[in-house]
């Protein structure tokens, strides 16, 4: 299997339950950002259905083996469920439950649809502007270089840079937007 | 004596300055290429990178572990992959990720 095949198995199963998603991780910032590998197929589910994720693993029953234990993310009480691909590659999932947050919700919200001729369907992505403040958020230096990335290959001039000012300002992160600005070389 | 060691000390501290600076400009270089190539694709053609770039590092890990261990198994060589990943995941979800959520505080 493929990272893409994974992929496609993921957004499959989120449609087959009408669960409302979004691809996140290195997918997004692949897509605005400079192209890295990655581990993990990252997907944000809605649980407008109540049970959405609960539907979707079931979906995905014979394809990822997920694990009981749910997990919390320690700077947001979000809740992710890991789960591993079956046969090889031993590629990770992780679908991370919407919650209640401000940005998580904001970020949902304003998600676009990407026509993805190598995923051959319609499939959802949040904004660069959002990729950039969730990044700068985590703060680990993996996530910053990702920002960066994505304000250098967007370019400031093209982003909604008073969105994401905004909600660094909320999250006590301008140093840190402010700090990966610095890092773009000059580019002329 | 000690003026001469002080000078010797500002010529070495001076030398490394220029090794720093010029390590800085390549380093920006490299980084300043990576985001013109970058600029040069359309989304499709980076997504495409994200996914060949895993696909392979996935495939040059399984050898990397094979080629460790000695053995021409590749079931073995996918097992000690999913140990080393297990660990990565550890480390990097070290403090960020717990099983109980809050306790809160009334």
């Amino acid at each position: 299997m493929t990272v893409e095949d994974l992929a496609c198995a993921v957004l499959d199963a989120c449609e087959a339950e009408h669960v409302e998603h979004m691809l996140t991780g290195a997918f997004a910032h692949g897509l605005y950002g400079i192209p890295r590998s990655t581990k993990d197929v990252d997907v944000v589910v809605s649980i407008n259905l109540g049970d959405a994720i609960a539907k979707v693993v079931s979906q995905l029953s014979g394809v990822v083996r997920f694990e009981s234990q749910v997990q919390f993310d320690t700077l947001t009480w979000g809740k992710r469920l890991v789960g591993e691909s079956h046969g090889v590659p031993p590629f990770k999932v992780e679908l991370f439950e919407l919650f209640d947050d401000p940005f998580v919700l904001s970020q949902f919200r304003r998600k676009r649809q990407l026509h993805s001729t190598l995923l051959q369907r319609e499939t959802w992505l949040p904004t660069p502007e959002d990729v950039v403040v969730q990044k700068l958020r985590w703060g680990r230096n993996k996530d910053l270089d990702d920002a960066r990335d994505v304000l250098a290959v967007q370019g400031p001039e093209t982003l909604d840079m008073a969105y994401i000012e905004d909600w660094c300002g909320k999250h006590g992160t301008l140093p840190r937007l402010r700090e990966a600005l610095d890092g773009i070389p000059p580019l002329d | 004596m000690f003026r001469a060691g002080f000078i010797l000390s500002s010529m070495e501290s001076s030398t490394t300055d220029v090794a720093v600076a010029g390590l800085k400009a390549m380093q920006d270089s490299i980084y300043r290429e990576k985001i013109l190539r970058a600029r040069r694709q359309t989304p499709e053609q980076r997504l495409a990178d994200v996914f060949e770039l895993t696909n392979s590092v996935f495939a040059r890990m399984h050898d990397g572990a094979m080629w460790q261990a000695g053995t021409t198994d590749a079931e073995e060589g996918w097992q000690i992959v999913r140990k080393r990943l297990a660990r990565l995941r550890k480390m990097h979800d070290a403090g960020r990720f717990v099983d109980e959520p809050p306790v809160r505080q009334s």
